[in-house]
């Protein structure tokens, strides 16, 4: 499964919304699909899930606002972790 | 020209009559407690903070200061300054003041080391005994994104570290620093029922509303006459009532973590001024750019920090409801 669809499958059943309402771009903020707790969570699968460390300063809206924006992210981060020698890996 | 609007809107949530409005509370929480719950006198835990005073002022203005104790909860981490305002505010009311060290209670509950271990495993080099920590939220409450707690630890140097905290350690943190409130409350009990008295409760509007209180810790009390009370509001009630001068200059902290924390950064991320003014125009359903304008802010900002009241709102309810009774019909 890609980045974006185990994002979605995770929101999805984070949220318990219905996958119809939940678009590419849908703010999911601003809809109330995640409040601080749900983002911690997601934080963790992103973790779990991806090995993606999120720091303090990337968890700005531009990085989590959507589906499109948190698979977005993950994908730089990835590309980000390939590009570093082994040593400088984060855990 | 900004400061006079924001005073034109601060006169909105100042309370004309002082006077009789802290005749009213006590008038109502003299009939509380006398006739609703049967008690005879009030048990008030003081911290030397603005709120937990004023409701002791008003305690002794209901029962008089012979049927008032304060009563004064420090533990190991406890600045020390409480105390000693504790212990002045206490003798400008000529109340009984007692002291109950919660140290040692809170070790057997292992507060301390669930807490310590948690940050340790955030920051491996964290020496609880020469390090500072506490919680603090990065984030700005103005932009789109939920609050996220992150864990500042403060080595002997003086030298700042910052994690966000993955969630297992987050919930360990707040689960065993909640000893304190829950320790607190269960000490205002032992006294409230050997003198059957009844506690009073010092969370203030804010607080109550958004949720920053510990269910069945501080937000486990009999009454709460200043539930209803705007934190601004809460500042007028301390002029009128004496509160000591030192006590109304204070910085309204935490002191639940080892490094000084103001509530401020923990939790309400605005000075109280502004939160309370934008809490009453949410409340009253105020158009964001109507706010936006008297306060200088963008609509943006304004929408956001509605947001953010709206999130606090809902998942706090939790800790709003009562015990859920089921009918044995059901």
């Amino acid at each position: 499964m890609k980045i974006f669809e185990k994002v979605r499958q995770y929101l999805i059943e984070e949220s318990m919304c219905d996958p119809d309402k939940l678009s590419d771009d849908t703010l999911i903020f601003d809809q109330g699909l995640l409040d601080s707790m749900g983002l911690l969570y997601l934080v963790q699968f992103l973790n779990d899930e991806f090995k993606v460390v999120v720091n303090d300063q990337e968890l700005i809206k531009e990085n989590f606002e959507s589906v499109n924006a948190i698979a977005s992210f993950v994908a730089g981060k990835l590309e980000e972790k390939k590009s570093l020698p082994a040593e400088q890996m984060p855990l | 020209m900004e400061s006079k609007t924001k005073l034109h809107s601060l006169e909105r949530l100042r309370i004309e009559d002082v006077e009789s409005l802290c005749d009213k509370l006590t008038d109502k929480l003299r009939n509380d407690v006398i006739y609703q719950l049967n008690r005879r006198g009030a048990v008030v835990g003081i911290s030397g903070g603005i709120d937990s005073s004023v409701t002791l002022a008003l305690a002794v203005r209901a029962f008089g200061a012979k049927n008032v104790v304060a009563i004064m909860l420090p533990e190991r981490d406890s600045s020390p300054d409480s105390l000693r305002l504790g212990n002045e505010l206490a003798k400008t009311f000529g109340v009984k003041a007692l002291v109950e060290d919660l140290t040692e209670a809170l070790q057997g509950f292992g507060c301390y080391k669930r807490r310590d271990e948690a940050i340790s495993r955030v920051f491996p080099s964290f020496n609880p005994a020469t390090d500072k920590a506490k919680i603090v939220i990065n984030q700005n409450i103005g932009k789109a994104i939920p609050s996220v707690f992150s864990v500042m630890i403060i080595s002997a140097d003086g030298k700042k570290h910052s994690k966000l905290l993955p969630v297992s350690e987050y919930l360990q943190i707040v689960a065993s620093t909640n000893f304190k409130q829950r320790s607190r409350m269960s000490m205002l009990y032992y006294h409230a029922e050997r003198l059957h008295y009844a506690v009073i409760g010092t969370p203030n509007k804010a607080e109550v509303d958004q949720g920053f209180f510990v269910k069945y810790g501080d937000g486990g009390a009999d009454v709460m006459p200043i539930g209803g009370l705007y934190k601004t509001q809460v500042y007028q009630l301390a002029e009128f009532l004496g509160i000591p001068d030192e006590i109304i200059q204070r910085t309204p902290t935490t002191d639940t973590y080892t490094a000084e924390q103001t509530q401020e950064e923990f939790f309400y991320q605005l000075p109280f001024e502004t939160m309370d003014l934008i809490w009453h125009g949410w409340e009253n359903k105020c158009p964001p750019e109507e706010l936006a304008h008297e306060l200088d802010k963008s609509t943006d900002e304004i929408r956001n920090i509605y947001n953010s009241f709206e999130r606090k709102r809902k998942t706090t309810d939790y800790l709003r409801m009562p015990p859920i009774f089921y009918d044995h019909n059901m």
